[in-house]
Parts: C-alpha cells; sequence; structure tokens
C-alpha cells in the first residue's frame, strides 16, 4: 500500500539522507585498497555464482543468491590479509532478533529471523557529527494522516516484552557488537520476494530493531539521547540488485515526535550487473546476446565492501 | 558373324600374347581396394572392437573438453552409484579395488623447503608477518629445515610445525570462538531429529574454514585466488572390469562394470593452479586389493540415469584444480552407533572409505575437465586433499591421482597406481563447557593449517 521506507522511519523516528554516508564513501574513494584488481575477481565469481555453479543449463535464484553471497562475503574475507583486524568478526546465521519499543502510545516490537548477521569486537564509530545529531531536531518526521501509520502491521498480544539481542546471544560472547545484517532475497517465485522498496524498509526496521536492543543492553532501559550513537549497516539484495543502508541510533527517547531523531543513509537500487546468459541467444543464425555477464558495474561491489571494511580502516 | 567374332577375339588376344613380357609390377599408386576391416553393425567380437575403436576416435578427435564429456558419458546403461559416506564393512577395500588405489598410512613427507617452524611469541609474530608476507625467506627457513629434514622424513601427523611466523596462538583462539559461537553462544532452537549434524558441527566447519583460510590468505596467494563453495556437487563416471550380462535383452554379452559417484562435500576450495605432485608418476607404494566378489556384494546396487562429471562448477571455470574438501559426517555414522553394534574397528573404515572415494572422484573429474581420460591417460599426476570429519574427529587425506585407465582393456598394460594418504581420526577437542574449550589439541589444527598452506612451489 504504502511506500515502506517512509513508514518505517515515522516508526522508528528517523530521517533519511540519500547516498552513503561521507566516512563509508571516503573508503570507496580510496585507491590503496586495490579495487581495480578485485574487479576480475568478481566478474569471475558473479559468472561461478550466474552461469557456472550447477550441472544444469541455469541455476535458480535459490541456489545462485546465496552462492552470489558468499563468493563476495569470501573476497572480503581475503581481505583481512592486508587488514588483520578484520579477523575480529564472526558471521551468525539464522539469528533471532526481538525489540520493543514505544512510539506515541503504540507499542511497536520488531521480531523474527532477521538473516545473516555479521558481529565484530569494536562497535562502528558514528558516521555522522554532533552537529548533524542535533541538528534533526528540527527535522519533522512526514506524518500520513488520515492513514495511522500502523496500517499493514500485524496486531499481536505480547504477553512478555523481550527486548535483548542478548536473546541471540548470550553474555561474554567475544564478538558483542552487531556490524552488519545482510539480507538475500532468494525466492525463485517473484511474488515471493519483497520489492526493493519493501526490502529497504524490513532493512531498516531489522537494523533499528538491532541498534535498540544494543542500546538498552548498554545503557538500559530508560528512554534517552544517547551519548556514543550506535551504528548498525545493513546489505540487501535478490541476486543483482542491492540496497546498502547505514543506521545510526541517536536516541531511545521514542514516545515524542519531536527532539532528537535518529539517522539513516540509503543508497538505494545498486545494480551489480545487468543480465547473466547462460545460453546465447540466437536468432536466425545470428547471436544476438551472446553469453556470460554484461554491463557489469565495480562500483556496486566497491560499495560491498566499503561497508564491509568500514570500521576498521 | 562367328568368324567375325573369332578376329576380334584374335587380335586382342594376339596383342595380348605380345605382352608377355612381365614388366616389374607396378606399385599402385593408392590401394586397388579399401581395407578389408571387421564390419560394423555384425553381432560379432570384431565388430564390437571396430565400434569401440570407432568411439574411441570420436572422444579423441572432440573439439572441446565439454564435447569430450558428453561424448564419454552419452551412452547409458546400469550403473553401480558409489556412495562415499556408507556404513558398508570393509567398503574401503572394496573401494580401493575398483579405484586402483594404495592407501598408505599417516600423510606424505612434505618437501625440505616447506618445512616451517611454529612462532613462539605473539608480539614478535605480528611484525613478522608483516614484513614476512611478500618475498618469504626460503633461505632463512632452508638452513634450519635441512637438519630437521632427514629426522622428520615420515612423521606422520603434523609434528613438524607451521610456515614461519603463524601464530598459532592467534588460529587456536578463532578456532575456539568459531566452536564456542556455535555451540555455547549463540541461542539456537532444538536440533530436528537425526538432524545433530547440521545444528552445530556443520556451521561450526563452515566458520572454522572460512576463518582459517582468510586469515592464511596472507600467506598462501593461492588461497587468496581461490573459490569457496558450500555445498557443492562433484560426480564422476568410470569403467572398471568387466562382467556378462545376466538378464533381459541384452543377455550373455561382455560389458564393462560402470560405476558413478556423486559426492556432496559439505565445502571445498577450488584453486586456479595445481598442487604439485608428492611423489613421481609411476611410483609403487603398495599394492592394491584384488577382490573376487562381484561388486554387488558390498552392497552396491545398480541403476541407470544420467552419467554426470562435475567438479562443482563447469569447464569454464578459471578455478579448475582442487586444494581441499571437507567432509561432514552425517548421524546415521556416528561413532556411537559402532560402538553400540560393537563394530569399532569400523570407525575409521568410514573415514577411509569417504576420503579414497571422494578424493578419486575430484581428482578424476579434475583430469577429465583437463582433457584427459581412460584412453588418454593423464601426463601429470593430480593432487588434492581432504579432511574428513564428524565435528570432533578429524582424519586428513592427500590423493595423488596417477592414472585413469582403468578399464579392462587399458589396464591391462598400465602399471601405475593412484595413492592415497591418510591418518586416523583424532579429537581436535574434548568437550566444551560452560564457555570453555577443553583438551585443545594442537596438532590437529597445526595438520588443518599445513593442509591449507599447501602450494605449487613457484608461489
Amino acid at each position: 500500500v504504502f511506500p515502506g521506507v517512509r513508514q518505517a522511519q515515522w516508526l522508528t523516528k528517523t530521517k533519511l539522507v540519500e547516498g552513503l554516508p561521507p566516512a563509508v564513501q571516503g573508503i570507496v574513494d580510496n585507491s590503496a585498497l586495490g579495487l581495480q584488481e578485485l574487479e576480475e575477481r568478481v566478474k569471475h565469481v558473479v559468472s561461478h555464482a550466474r552461469l557456472w555453479d550447477t550441472a544444469e543449463v541455469a541455476p535458480r535464484r535459490e541456489k545462485y543468491c546465496p552462492v552470489l553471497f558468499e563468493n563476495l562475503i569470501h573476497i572480503c574475507r581475503l581481505m583481512s590479509g592486508k587488514y588483520p583486524s578484520l579477523s575480529k568478526r564472526m558471521l551468525a546465521r539464522n539469528c533471532k532478533i526481538a525489540a520493543t519499543w514505544e512510539r506515541e502510545s503504540i507499542l511497536l516490537q520488531v521480531r523474527g529471523l532477521s538473516g545473516i548477521l555479521m558481529n565484530s569486537v569494536t562497535p562502528i564509530p558514528p558516521v555522522a557529527s554532533k552537529e548533524e545529531i542535533l541538528a534533526t531536531k528540527e527535522h519533522v518526521l512526514e506524518t500520513f494522516y488520515p492513514i495511522a501509520p500502523t496500517i499493514d502491521l500485524q496486531e499481536v498480544n505480547v504477553y512478555k516484552e523481550l527486548n535483548d539481542t542478548g536473546q541471540c546471544f548470550r553474555d561474554g560472547y567475544p564478538y558483542p557488537h552487531p556490524h552488519t545484517l545482510f539480507f538475500l532475497e532468494s525466492a525463485n517465485v517473484r511474488t515471493d520476494r519483497f520489492r526493493p522498496e519493501q526490502l529497504r524498509a524490513k532493512m531498516l526496521m531489522f537494523a533499528f530493531g538491532n541498534a535498540l536492543a544494543k542500546a538498552k543492553a548498554l545503557h538500559g532501559n530508560d528512554p534517552k539521547v544517547l551519548e556514543q550513537p550506535i551504528v548498525v549497516q545493513s546489505i540487501g539484495t535478490d541476486g543483482q540488485l542491492f540496497q546498502f543502508m547505514v543506521f545510526q541510533l541517536n536516541t531511545t527517547d521514542l514516545v515524542s515526535n519531536d527532539g532528537v531523531k535518529n539517522l539513516v543513509w540509503i543508497d538505494s537500487d545498486q545494480n551489480l550487473y545487468e543480465r547473466a546468459q547462460c545460453v546465447p541467444e540466437v536468432k536466425k543464425g545470428v547471436v544476438m546476446k551472446p553469453a556470460g555477464i554484461s554491463g557489469f558495474q565495480p562500483d556496486t561491489f566497491k560499495k560491498f565492501l566499503a561497508l564491509y571494511l568500514h570500521g576498521t580502516v | 558373324m562367328a568368324a567375325l567374332g573369332a578376329w576380334r577375339l584374335l587380335r586382342p588376344g594376339r596383342r595380348w600374347f605380345s605382352e608377355t613380357v612381365p614388366g616389374a609390377p607396378s606399385p599402385p599408386g593408392s590401394p586397388l581396394y579399401p581395407p578389408v576391416v571387421a564390419s560394423i553393425t555384425a553381432k560379432s567380437k570384431a565388430a564390437k572392437s571396430r565400434r569401440l575403436q570407432r568411439f574411441n576416435q570420436r572422444v579423441h578427435a572432440a573439439a572441446t573438453v565439454e564435447e569430450k564429456l558428453r561424448l564419454y558419458g552419452k551412452l547409458q546403461r546400469p550403473k553401480y552409484t558409489v556412495y562415499p559416506q556408507t556404513f558398508a564393512l570393509n567398503a574401503d577395500r572394496w573401494y580401493r579395488s575398483f579405484t586402483k588405489t594404495v592407501l598408505v598410512p599417516g600423510m606424505p613427507p612434505r618437501g625440505a623447503a616447506r618445512k616451517p617452524e611454529v612462532a613462539a611469541a605473539g608480539a614478535a609474530v605480528e611484525t613478522g608477518r608483516a614484513a614476512e608476507s611478500g618475498a618469504e625467506a626460503p633461505a632463512a627457513a632452508g638452513a634450519p629445515a635441512a637438519a630437521e629434514a632427514p629426522g622428520d622424513a615420515v612423521s606422520p601427523g603434523a609434528a613438524a610445525g607451521a610456515v614461519p611466523s603463524v601464530d598459532i596462538g592467534e588460529l587456536r583462539s578463532l578456532t575456539c570462538d568459531a566452536l564456542l559461537q556455535e555451540s555455547f553462544y549463540q541461542n539456537k532452537k532444538r536440533p530436528f531429529l537425526y538432524r545433530d549434524q547440521d545444528h552445530t558441527p556443520g556451521p561450526f566447519l563452515t566458520q572454522l574454514v572460512s576463518t582459517l583460510a582468510a586469515s592464511l590468505s596472507g600467506r598462501n596467494p593461492l588461497l587468496a585466488a581461490s573459490s569457496l563453495d558450500l555445498s557443492p556437487e562433484v560426480n564422476y563416471y568410470w569403467h572398471h572390469g568387466e562382467e556378462v550380462v545376466v538378464h533381459g535383452h541384452r543377455k550373455g554379452r561382455v560389458d564393462p562394470v560402470r560405476f558413478q559417484i556423486d559426492d556432496n562435500p559439505h565445502l571445498q576450495i577450488r584453486v586456479p593452479k595445481q598442487l604439485p605432485e608428492v611423489v613421481p608418476l609411476e611410483s609403487d607404494l603398495g599394492d592394491v586389493p584384488v577382490i573376487d566378489h562381484k561388486p554387488s556384494k558390498l552392497p552396491l546396487f545398480k541403476k541407470q540415469y544420467e552419467n554426470k562429471v562435475f567438479i562443482g562448477s563447469k569447464v569454464a571455470d578459471p578455478c579448475c584444480y582442487g586444494h581441499t574438501q571437507f567432509h561432514l559426517l552425517p548421524d546415521k555414522l556416528k561413532r556411537e552407533r559402532f560402538i553400540r553394534d560393537r563394530l569399532e574397528d569400523q570407525i575409521e573404515v568410514v573415514y577411509r572409505s569417504n576420503g579414497i572415494a571422494s578424493l578419486f572422484a575430484w581428482t578424476a573429474a579434475q583430469a577429465m575437465y583437463q582433457g584427459f581420460w581412460s584412453e588418454a591417460d593423464v601426463t601429470r599426476p593430480f593432487v588434492s586433499q581432504a579432511v574428513v570429519t564428524d565435528g570432533k574427529y578429524f582424519a586428513f587425506f592427500c590423493y595423488q591421482l596417477n592414472t585413469l585407465a582403468l578399464s579392462a582393456e587399458t589396464i591391462k598394460n598400465n602399471p601405475r597406481k593412484n595413492i592415497c594418504w591418510g591418518t586416523d581420526s583424532k579429537p581436535l577437542y574434548d568437550v566444551v563447557e560452560d564457555g570453555n574449550v577443553k583438551g585443545f589439541n594442537d596438532e590437529v589444527l597445526l595438520q588443518l593449517v599445513q593442509f591449507l598452506l599447501n602450494r605449487p612451489k613457484e608461489l
């Protein structure tokens, strides 16, 4: 019904900024990382996931989406030969997340399997400066009068307010800070997959849930403006289109509509390649589209890698 | 008329008689008659061998490797499906006879240049690692290594140690972190019935290999160019031996015995360059067991379906050589079951049969991707490694494929044998309690690190 991100913004009291934050953009533009040589490898990796991975003619999305993701993460992880502190990360699959908060007297809750979570030993430093955070006070959240902001949300009787990523991990876990969430839309049938707008909204809600749970674990349950904002990143893809998101939790005071807001930077609809042709398309003896990957965009992978390296480089 | 006819006969006859001087029989420029060969369609042994030769020529003449593979596996007939992970008793002897493999206990001795020392302190190691990541100093390592080499020449296990300045403490902490995360820290639901292996050991193995490979990629440039597959498919189809068809419309004919392996390793690492050979191509390190029974006595069952040869990705992939495979034993083959059924000696058989069958299929498929097959035998050995584990106990295998010629005609004059080195299964740790790993075994970790650091000599 609704452009999902706008609704999610109201629910999480967030201000939207288009594009990636300057800290991440700086990593993308930093040529010392040797991103040029990686282009060749990324092309191979995309071809492997989309063309070569199966004994049949063409792999299905349920197969190639996770394989592409694993291959990209493998390339990113291999950078830890250059940056040893990258090995202080751990991937966790099938994490359950639960977080509750109040928004103008409506109790909201995020629950569910939040895809693949990467945790790290050290938290990501805040991306927005103090001035930017204070400037969000003036920002007015978009309301949808006369539509209630909780439209299309499931109403549920909650008997126990569960509130921690400690639900997912026990105390003493050596990688306590959530770093990046990965969402793979790998259903074969198009109607089972989230559309890009809905995927972005889902990413925002889960990133917010993780950040909120971490904030409550660190600073307690009282709503307040955070001295050290918590940053959680999020990447979503359906095997070809990538959505990048950096979310900064500035405040847990979510009941009122004014005051400091949270910030989110979204870079949406980045194509990694245009099309992947498994069998050349031939019309009347003339090859119209040769087999292979066409329209490869290295920038998308650079952003993926920059988000992965963010916090250690 | 008769006289005219007689004249006509006489005149040419005279000419014919005048040419009685026998000249040297002029050698015909081309044969007067086509070569006399057996028929193609007759029901005779000569015809059968002629058909076989035509088929071999077709495969030899195939333009691309894909075409060769397609022709090689075109004819579908009932074949034995060989399962690498099997509960059959003494399956490793049978598998060795099917694949003409010699089993050598212990790990192969590595070359002298590879001999490493374990770094003692962590701090010195950090700075040393950064400086040495480019050109490792084989000269520096060679001198102490040469002194060690005679002593360690036949050392099974991993007593020799790791490449210069590998911080075993850091790798141990990474391993323990992965183990603790999967078994202790992450809250998971209860494991599904009889799916215990997917609950903890499976994710642990994935985490362990990916983090170890990433942290060792600085030391091994081959790993930095590698491709990691999760749950890939590995298939191989081959002929070995002969039998007489028992029933059906082809009853009484002599057919080759066909085998097919369809394997699903948990993880595998594929690389663009081949691992170096361990021993020369023609070495003879033991005997291949000869079993007089039919394969169906193992028990092995026949089925007819597509003849696939696949290493994990198609021929076009540049990473076409194999480095290491990781196999996870399913719940059906866990140690407690064997102990309960009083079959303790079969525990090691499970690991060995998995190692031999999976590695034979993988190396042979790699060789076929390079254009070799049973009529065109390999000119260089293909080497790959495997780790078979059930989550706690690890067994290490290294396989060298020296010959693909296993079919009845080609095996007659073939002295080469394939070789498999394998260890017994050893535990990585004793028990995980309260966020602590007790009884960690460094040897197993060192052997794993050595496996991952294996690379061709020029790198």
